[in-house]
């Protein structure tokens, strides 16, 4: 009807909003995540209270990390098969 | 972010290795590295057995992910995993003298099966559509309740205005797709040719410049200390 350029929806929602804004210090980055995330699922296994900030940080801000993470979790702990 | 499916298990028929009979238990070696790189027939064993765990760490993912699969069907997840197995497999061994023995050599092996097989799924869920880097196009933000209504209206409105003066055109570009349009890391890294590792570098640092910007506006409130500094200033 218009110009070639797609017109989805481009409002921020409130999930928009909240990633855009997010805290994620502690700097870790992906490779880092990735080196240490069976070390951190382990520890998590053993102490639910286990605390890793930058960890944290990252698999709040980075959701494929945090998916394989919390995939590694079920399987670790027998939950997932 | 990815669909899953967590609450329901991986169907017994489906999970490790079809035609790859390892019995994974009893007899794993006591010193992996060892076995994996040691010429005979422990390491045909090691290698068989690995093998079969990596299979099973990958179907655990691919069933994980399954609702986001162009075809779900049973054979499609055991085919993508065996697949997805096999690539893990070879980037575990390039890896293996860095394996410190700090977690167990299976955790440790899992991860690389995994991270395989989700990127495998994030793949063809992707594979047919249209990817684009787009600019900002906002006009209003949209909000959930009549009560936070300004509140959420002033902050996306002080948040579209931050994202045109604080960040590149290339950082506005991928903080679009990823935070807004959920375009998946590895997804937009491969159409871009470049790494998960570098676009979350993007998206890090993305954040950094509009939280500050926020908190110079007085949108943001400046909670967080640095974290490691615990009995410091
Ligand atoms: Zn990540």
């Amino acid at each position: 009807m218009s110009t070639n350029a797609p017109q989805p929806d481009r409002a921020l929602t409130p999930t928009a909003i909240d990633a855009l804004t997010m805290d994620t210090t502690p700097w870790l980055s992906c490779e880092d995540c990735f080196e240490r995330m069976d070390i951190y699922v382990e520890a998590l296994a053993r102490d639910g209270s286990h605390d890793d900030a930058a960890m944290a940080a990252h698999l709040r801000g980075c959701p494929a990390c945090a998916e394989e993470a919390d995939s590694l979790v079920d399987l670790v702990t027998g939950s997932g098969t | 972010m990815s669909t899953t499916n967590r609450d329901e298990p991986l169907p017994l028929g489906l999970s490790p290795s079809r035609g790859q009979e390892a019995p994974v238990g009893d007899r794993e070696p006591d010193d992996w590295v060892t076995a994996l790189a040691t010429p005979g027939a422990a390491q045909h064993d090691a290698m068989r057995r690995l093998h079969a765990l990596m299979v099973r760490a990958a179907a655990h993912q691919v069933w994980r992910m399954r609702a986001s699969l162009p075809e779900p069907s049973r054979d499609a997840v055991n085919d993508l995993a065996n697949q997805a197995a096999d690539e893990a497999m070879t980037a575990l061994l390039g890896k293996l003298h860095t394996f410190q023995g700090r977690s167990r050599f299976t955790t440790w092996a899992f991860k690389f099966a995994i991270l395989q097989a989700a990127t495998e799924v994030r793949r063809l869920q992707w594979q047919h559509r249209e990817l684009e880097l787009r600019d900002l196009d906002v006009a209003a933000p949209v909000h959930d309740g009549p009560e936070h209504a300004a509140e959420a209206q002033d902050l996306g409105t002080a948040l579209a205005r931050a994202m045109r003066s604080v960040l590149t055109p290339h950082q506005r570009r991928v903080a679009v797709a990823l935070l807004v349009d959920g375009v998946p890391i590895d997804v937009l890294a491969e159409r871009l040719g470049s790494t998960r590792g570098a676009l979350y570098k993007t998206v890090h640092d993305v954040r950094v410049r509009l939280r500050a910007e926020l908190v110079a506006t007085g949108h943001l409130t400046a909670v967080t200390p640095p974290s490691n500094s615990a009995g410091t200033s």
